[in-house]
């Protein structure tokens, strides 16, 4: 029965092709435009690590005297202090957890043939491919020894190696980041994320770093932050040893907390800490306070997801209630010009429903067209974006839910917009038909 | 008017397609009105005057990375070669690049630490004294500091206690206007106003404090330095095509990095609200242009619905332009409704839309004019049709009945 709807609806299609083809294209421009808006909109705000997003959580730490304010929601400053940082990071703690900041080197091999070239390099610890799920090409991260030991090593990522290795197994072979000269002990596959939610304080869509070393080399060499740095308190801060011991904010720091219970036991270690650090004339706060937020939370909690694409979703979703008031008086035109007909089918024996039924497969293989049409629009809004501005280059792009989304929505929206037509038309008196044929 | 009688009862018989007609109107008014505003804010936004000759200007960075440079020495040596370049107007080493995103901020307050006094944040550019030629920006009142009272030198403490700032600055923490001579303070360092500047952005066009900066005559060269440049009009692209070579020819250990006119990193800066800017403006003329489709499509078969009628009424005596405005009235009578309905939701709109995001108020100006239009279109989508209505032959009413 189903393909015999179908088949009817193809031939009504083909009967009145210029209508057919009208409503088929509003309905695949409201789709493109919606499509182009929601898919920014979905590259945004999905989860860019799904598998990993509900454990590995970012920390904040309230550091700041009672009374003073950051431009955070809730007041608490987005990074954290050295001091904390350090403690942290060599605290004996059992979790995954890295503190971390972003700065650049002048890449070069100190020789004629690779002309230096300025890369952004993310300093961390050993635990970030781990926590990150990077995966590694050749060899692995440093050891907890090289990087207590402030080891020259470094973990590149592929298009690197292909630069400057070209693209061999480079494990042991050394290159230079300004003067110091660092070993590979790891290749990863290049880093890929729409969002870069690690590091949301200089943009949150640029891309991720492709050389990571020590952290601990960074602070050793005097390595400055690319990032922001906020101070709130009016303290020496002359020469990096002032920066070091200083309430200047400039790192973040993530870690891995498997379960509740971990998250728990996490939190306590970080009221427990502050306590201590309150004897020592620090945190000079009524209340203690930290966030502990996951990937998702955090994003949220940061607003990774402009206004302007809000207002863009809500705006093209109204652009297709106008798509759809329009298909469906289209369809009601479409249906009642062949009441006679339906009257000669219910006559034969044809139900209410099985009318009702033909006819909303009928808007739904219009859905279905419109909704591929709705793509290749969809493609060339977003290619159009894309040319806007190389930082949409990533988030610019239809993935497989979003492909999947444009016919269900297309279909939805004419079923919604066929729903009354099919009803009018179902309701058809075979009397007053057969009368006047 | 007394035509306006059976129009109405027409309507009522047919609601279904009226009211579709209505809501796309209410929708299509509520939606452009919105983003009309918007459009014209982000318009705004991105052609404000920066107070810069941006098409002039070009910045680069310079990353060395030879251990042995005296960065303090190249620094002055490199802008000293900049400047004798054919077609440069003037250079220098500054801090951070105006319109650029990237910078350093701090708050001045009327007092120091101690003292609870108003302060506002603004933007810091360090630099020499060729920073206010370099960016083209003039001086209002005082005077701009002098080689000699430059510090050049690889540690804080000699920061400098003058500094130069914005009118609008000024005018905020001293809304007397007597800036000039005062001191201010950055925590418990004081800084003498000396002179005050034109308009000047700040690296941050989208924070409140784009139009308050201050500069301080402060030159701390790292491994990582920015320049800007002003060219002579038109030779711009020349100069920036020799720049790289010009400067590798300084000292080799280096990176140029970054070359860019001041145009381009404004341009770069406001990506995002320039690409919202053109896709509301798509959005509102495919919608204009499907709402308009969606008249002339209803219409048509209004016509086609009514052919024996309409042949009746030119039998009766009806002339062509009757014909007509019984559609053009009834077209007026859905619009006019559509388009109260959709302007009281295009307020509903504006006010859902500032409440939720940051935007400001929309004058109803936008809804009026948005309104006019609508209802232009809609009458010039349905003229066409009405047209071929009137030309419905009287016979075809005797013909079939």
């Amino acid at each position: 029965m189903f393909l015999h709807y179908i088949d009817l609806s193809w031939r009504s299609f083909k009967r009145t092709p210029l209508v057919s083809m009208l409503m088929v294209l509003a309905i695949a421009i409201g789709i493109g435009v919606t499509m182009t808006s929601l898919s920014i909109h979905h590259m945004m705000s999905k989860d860019p690590i799904p598998q990993k997003s509900g454990v590995l959580h970012h920390l904040q730490l309230q550091t700041m005297d009672e009374g003073r304010t950051y431009w955070s929601t809730d007041d608490v400053p987005f990074q954290i202090t050295y001091q904390d940082a350090l403690n942290l990071q060599n605290a004996n703690l059992p979790y995954l957890r890295s503190a971390m900041y972003k700065s650049g080197f002048s890449v070069h091999l100190n020789s004629a043939q690779q002309k230096p070239f300025v890369e952004e390099v993310r300093l961390s610890s050993r635990d970030i491919f781990a926590m990150f799920d990077l995966q590694f090409i050749y060899g692995g991260t440093w050891t907890q020894q090289q990087q207590d030991d402030i080891a020259p090593v470094a973990v590149i990522s592929k298009s690197i190696n292909d630069k400057l290795f070209k693209g061999e197994n480079s494990i042991g072979k050394s290159f230079y980041l300004d003067d110091i000269r660092v070993q590979v002990v790891g290749v990863i596959e290049d880093w890929i994320t729409p969002v870069k939610y690690y590091d949301t304080n200089n943009g949150s869509f640029d891309d991720p770093e492709k050389i990571f070393i020590p952290f601990t080399i960074g602070i050793a060499n005097e390595v400055n932050s690319w990032g922001n740095t906020n101070g709130w308190k009016n303290e020496q801060d002359d020469t990096f040893e002032d920066l070091l011991a200083s309430e200047n904010l400039w790192l973040q720091f993530w870690v891995q907390l498997n379960n509740e219970q971990e998250k728990q036991e996490f939190g306590q270690y970080i009221m427990s800490y502050m306590k201590q650090q309150q004897s020592l004339g620090r945190f000079n706060r009524e209340e203690l306070d930290y966030n502990l937020f996951n990937v998702t939370e955090f994003m949220d909690y940061r607003g990774v997801v402009k206004h302007d694409n809000q207002i863009m979703v809500t705006l093209s979703f109204m652009f297709l209630a106008v798509c759809i008031a329009n298909i469906l008086s289209l369809l009601l035109a479409k249906f009642l010009r062949r009441a006679p007909e339906i009257g000669v089918r219910r006559a034969l024996g044809a139900s209410k429903r099985q009318v009702f039924n033909q006819h909303l497969v009928e808007v739904s293989l219009l859905g279905l067209l419109g909704g591929v049409l709705g793509i290749v629009f969809a493609q060339i809004g977003l290619w159009g974006v894309r040319t806007s501005h190389s930082a949409y280059d990533a988030l610019a792009n239809m993935d497989m839910t979003m492909l999947l989304a444009a016919p269900v929505i297309a279909i939805t929206a004419c079923i919604v917009a066929g729903l009354y037509p099919a009803w009018v038309v179902c309701r058809t008196t075979p009397a007053i038909y057969l009368k006047s044929q | 008017m007394s035509e306006l009688k059976p129009i109405f009862n027409a309507l009522c018989r047919s609601k279904v397609g009226a009211i579709l007609l209505l809501l796309q109107i209410a929708i299509t008014t509520a939606i452009v009105s919105n983003s009309a505003f918007i459009i014209s804010e982000k318009i705004a936004y991105i052609e404000q005057n920066t107070g810069y000759p941006e098409q002039d200007i070009f910045k680069f960075e310079v990353m060395s990375f030879g251990e042995s440079i005296d960065y303090m020495r190249q620094g002055e040596l490199d802008e000293a070669a900049i400047r004798q370049m054919p077609g440069v107007v003037d250079a220098v080493m500054v801090n951070s690049v105006p319109l650029s995103g990237g910078g350093s901020a701090s708050t001045f307050s009327l007092g120091p630490t101690g003292e609870k006094r108003k302060g506002v944040n603004a933007s810091i550019f360090e630099a020499d004294s060729h920073f206010l030629n370099t960016f083209g920006v003039k001086i209002l009142e005082g005077r701009n500091f002098t080689e000699s009272e430059v510090s050049v030198v690889e540690e804080y403490s000699q920061y400098p206690n003058i500094g130069l700032i914005t009118k609008a600055m000024a005018d905020e923490l001293f809304p007397d206007g007597d800036a000039l001579g005062k001191t201010l303070y950055q925590g418990d360092r004081p800084m003498q106003i000396i002179g005050i500047t034109d308009v000047m952005k700040g690296p941050w066009l989208q924070s409140e404090r784009r139009d308050r900066s201050a500069i301080l005559p402060f030159v701390f060269a790292q491994k990582l330095t920015l320049f800007s440049v002003r060219t002579e009009p038109g030779q711009r692209a020349q100069v920036m095509q020799q720049i790289e070579q010009h400067m590798s020819s300084l000292e080799s250990k280096r990176v140029i990095e970054g070359l860019q006119g001041l145009d381009e990193v404004k341009a770069d800066y406001v990506a995002p609200d320039r690409l919202t800017m053109r896709m509301l403006l798509v959005m509102i003329v495919v919608l204009t242009l499907i709402t308009a489709l969606g008249i002339f499509g209803l219409t048509l078969f209004n016509i086609s619905k009514r052919t024996k009628q309409i042949g009746t009424r030119r039998a009766l005596g009806a002339r062509k332009s009757d014909i007509i405005r019984y559609f053009l009235i009834e077209n007026c009578l859905i619009s006019v409704v559509g388009l109260t309905v959709g302007s009281g939701a295009a307020i509903l709109m504006a006010q859902q839309l500032m409440k939720h995001y940051s935007i400001s108020q929309m004058p109803l100006f936008y809804v009026l004019l948005t309104a006019v239009g609508v209802l232009l279109m809609s009458l010039l989508a349905v003229v066409g049709p009405a047209k071929r209505a009137a030309n419905i032959s009287p016979s075809i009413a005797t013909r079939t009945i």
